[in-house]
């Protein structure tokens, strides 16, 4: 058995104060609310606002997706909704593409045109809680043209709604894969980008390590990964967008990924609340306090769930839940007991909500700011996976930054090392894990939880339904806004085109008809994946 | 001699899946046990699938699945029979509840490798059942279809 840190620290049997020797309360820690903000941002925390306790929807059909986000609300999800995209938008094809297909609906929302918005939003507000919309990075514009196009709709100045709806070209590198190239999506991130702050519209993206570390990354190198990529975007915008770094700090929010190495993911958010502080203030030069504060939401770890006696992630999830509530988290989503196997059930989504009402409302976790500050332990842990962070973000630094150690390869090695490490520890029992490699019980003696079914019908009538509908829509207008985009997509990388996109996003442009036209239009093949034909004539 | 000596295997996502970890891991484990790998990588079709296994000649093709879309796989083993590849080992690790795992080994899938399958087992089944463990050891044991392993290690 190991007893270290999972960036390899050694862990001593006790803690003491000569463990946190030269700690300085005021400089390293800061009163709850201020600087470098290692206890967090406000000062009664939970007591000023509860963290928004939510579950991701989205699988099969836009109505079916709309249905499940009603049930949440009634379960009292109320602070925000949460949906997560099928690999078809993701990857920005359409349901009627040949690949398309097979497998849309099927891991989450085929959120593929402005008509499977409106139904996935039908009889749900906009204001008055938190918009997500997850996926990769590559359809992040069209989320966003989704969001400005129904407040249009709906009579709603877009400045009032919240939440976030893109996410960051990086996470393609980090397992949340799509197949449009880097330089593509980063462009249409910065598009983005600019575009919510020039219109005071409150939406975030994700810049997030959870996909890094559920890949197989650990805490330090996560610290330095999601530090790394705040440190390339908003430099970005800065520099090539002629934004105000302040402004450029509110587009990302972390979304960190919570394990069962309790005091050291408490110890990992907290380092990270300490080091942006310390990077936007003295690198970027920081005005404003909101500009030092990393805007962290929790994820409970997928990778932790078992396949073997599922039950046991019931446990999982509530010690993960535990630690995501004392880090101080703004909102928390969870993996659920049957994440080894397929999509939430109902009564395994119900389960993880409640465990969180449970954290939050039974065990008076949520009375106290930063619990265990001042712990030997806790103190000692925050500093070393500061230190080894540290580490790994000079050698980035070194390297021209995260896109130039990704171009070299750095990253990639990196994660695949961690990853195969994770797995021999496991393998050569170093790390246990109940029910897999300790405790196991013969497969006929597991306890069988109710799985979530797949309808594999409903995939081809998503695709059926698109592509009957496609011909309904006003062909004139749909043509006039694609060659529109298509003429800006021409204007070069830092010409925005976030306004030709919501144009043909509200005349019913589809995803793989934006994105294919934007690719044309930068000489790639209209259809990522090369199969069909570009059904415009661009000129 | 190393368990895999000779035996060539593709390991590959199918479809859109974009899990690569466990396929990753697996890449490794076979490597590592001498195993000669070839590794697609994802947005591979079946059809891809197929004739890289062909133009590659080899003895196992490996599915890493966690993305529901079993479909795909059914298509790949009708694909394998219909060009020929009746010896080909046809293996699928990943997240696959046990409704599915049943259908699939039905349909002519030879082993589903549960998530927490260990290196060991893997490696075993692999260096017994491949078609080029029996080219160099004809008298090998070849049981017909397997099951879904729990990976007890
Ligand atoms: C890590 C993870 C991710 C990472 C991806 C990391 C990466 N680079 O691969 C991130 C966070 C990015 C991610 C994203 C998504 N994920 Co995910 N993810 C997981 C998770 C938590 C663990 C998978 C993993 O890597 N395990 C570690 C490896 C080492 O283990 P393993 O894969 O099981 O491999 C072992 C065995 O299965 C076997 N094996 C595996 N492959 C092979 C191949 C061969 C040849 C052999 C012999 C054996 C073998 O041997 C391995 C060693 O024991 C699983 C749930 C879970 N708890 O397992 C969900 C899960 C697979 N994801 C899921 C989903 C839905 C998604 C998304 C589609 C979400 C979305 N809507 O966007 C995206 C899409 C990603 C994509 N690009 O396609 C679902 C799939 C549901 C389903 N099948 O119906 C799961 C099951 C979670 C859930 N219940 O919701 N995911």
């Amino acid at each position: 058995m190991k007893r270290e840190t999972d960036y390899g620290y050694a862990i001593k049997p006790v803690y003491t104060p000569a463990d946190v020797a030269g700690l300085d309360y005021e400089k390293d820690l800061g009163h709850p609310g201020s600087f470098p903000y290692t206890r967090g941002y406000h000062e009664s925390g939970y007591r000023t606002r509860m963290w928004t306790q939510r579950m991701t929807a989205g699988l099969g059909s836009s109505k079916q997706a709309n249905g499940v986000l009603k049930k949440y609300r009634e379960m009292g999800q109320r602070g925000g909704m949460c949906v997560i995209s099928d690999r078809v938008f993701s990857h920005c094809i359409d349901p009627d593409h040949p690949l398309g297909r097979k497998e849309a609906g099927v891991l989450g929302w085929p959120g593929c045109s402005l008509l499977e918005f409106e139904e996935l939003m039908d009889g749900i507000p906009l204001t008055g809680q938190s918009i997500t919309l997850l996926g990769s990075s590559a359809p992040t514009v069209m989320r966003l043209a989704y969001v400005v196009a129904l407040a249009h709709k709906r009579g709603i100045d877009p400045s009032e709604i919240h939440g976030s709806v893109m996410e960051s070209p990086f996470e393609n590198y980090f397992g949340q894969t799509d197949v449009q190239p880097f330089d593509l999506n980063l462009k249409l991130w910065l598009d983005a980008s600019e575009y919510v702050v020039r219109n005071k519209i409150r939406m975030r993206s994700s810049v997030i390590s959870q996909h890094f570390q559920e890949s197989g990354g650990n805490n330090a190198q996560a610290v330095a990964v999601v530090l790394s990529m705040y440190k390339e975007l908003c430099g970005k915008l800065v520099r090539e967008r002629g934004l105000d770094f302040d402004d450029a700090a509110l587009v990302p929010y972390e979304l960190v990924s919570i394990g069962t190495r309790f005091f050291e993911e408490i110890a990992k958010v907290r380092a990270l609340r300490r080091m942006w502080a310390r990077i936007a203030r003295d690198e970027f030069k920081a005005k404003t306090e909101k500009a030092c504060q990393m805007l962290i939401a929790v994820h409970t770890s997928g990778r932790t769930m078992t396949y073997q006696q599922p039950l046991n992630n019931i446990a999982r999830c509530a010690i993960q839940s535990l630690a995501g509530a004392m880090v101080g988290c703004t909102a928390m989503d969870n993996a659920t007991m049957d994440n080894a196997y397929a999509e939430p059930s109902a009564l395994a989504a119900r389960m993880s909500l409640n465990t969180q009402h449970i954290v939050a409302h039974e065990t008076g976790v949520a009375d106290v700011v930063d619990p265990l500050a001042g712990s030997y332990f806790v103190e000692a842990l925050t500093n070393e996976v500061e230190q080894e962070a540290t580490k790994i973000l000079n050698k980035i630094d070194e390297l021209g930054g995260l896109i130039a150690a990704i171009d070299k390869g750095y990253i990639q090695e990196m994660l695949r090392d961690e990853a195969n490490k994770k797995f021999i520890e496991m393998d050569k029992k170093d790390r246990l894990i109940v029910g897999v490699n300790h405790l196991e019980i013969p497969p006929e003696e597991d306890f069988e939880i109710p799985i979530q079914k797949l309808h594999p019908g409903d995939s081809e009538a998503i695709a059926e339904r698109m592509a009957k509908w496609k011909p309904t829509r006003d062909q004139d207008l749909l043509k006039a806004r694609i060659q529109q985009l298509y003429t800006d997509a021409q204007k070069g990388d830092r010409f925005n085109l976030m306004p030709s996109i919501v144009e043909a996003v509200e005349a019913y442009a589809t995803s793989g008809e934006v994105i294919g036209t934007i690719r044309k239009a930068r000489g790639l093949n209209y259809d990522p994946f090369n199969v069909i034909e570009c059904p415009f004539a661009l000129h | 001699m190393q368990a895999g000596n000779g035996i060539k295997v593709i390991v590959t996502m199918i479809g859109l899946d974009g899990h690569t970890t466990g396929g990753e891991v697996v890449a490794m484990i076979l490597r590592d046990a001498g195993f000669e790998v070839v590794y697609l990588g994802v947005n591979q079709t079946p059809r891809m699938i197929i004739d890289a296994a062909i133009q590659e000649d080899v003895d196992v093709i490996g599915i890493s699945s966690h993305a529901s879309n079993y479909g795909q796989i059914e298509e790949l083993v009708d694909l394998a029979r219909a060009n020929g590849l009746d010896d080909m080992l046809i293996v699928v690790g990943g997240n696959i509840p046990r409704e599915p795992a049943q259908h699939l080994l039905a349909k002519g899938v030879h082993k589903i490798f549960l998530p927490g399958s260990s290196g060991a087992t893997i490696v075993e089944y692999l260096s017994t059942e491949a078609r080029g463990a029996r080219k160099s050891a004809p008298a090998t044991r070849r049981s017909g279809a397997g099951n879904a392993d729990q990976g007890r290690m």
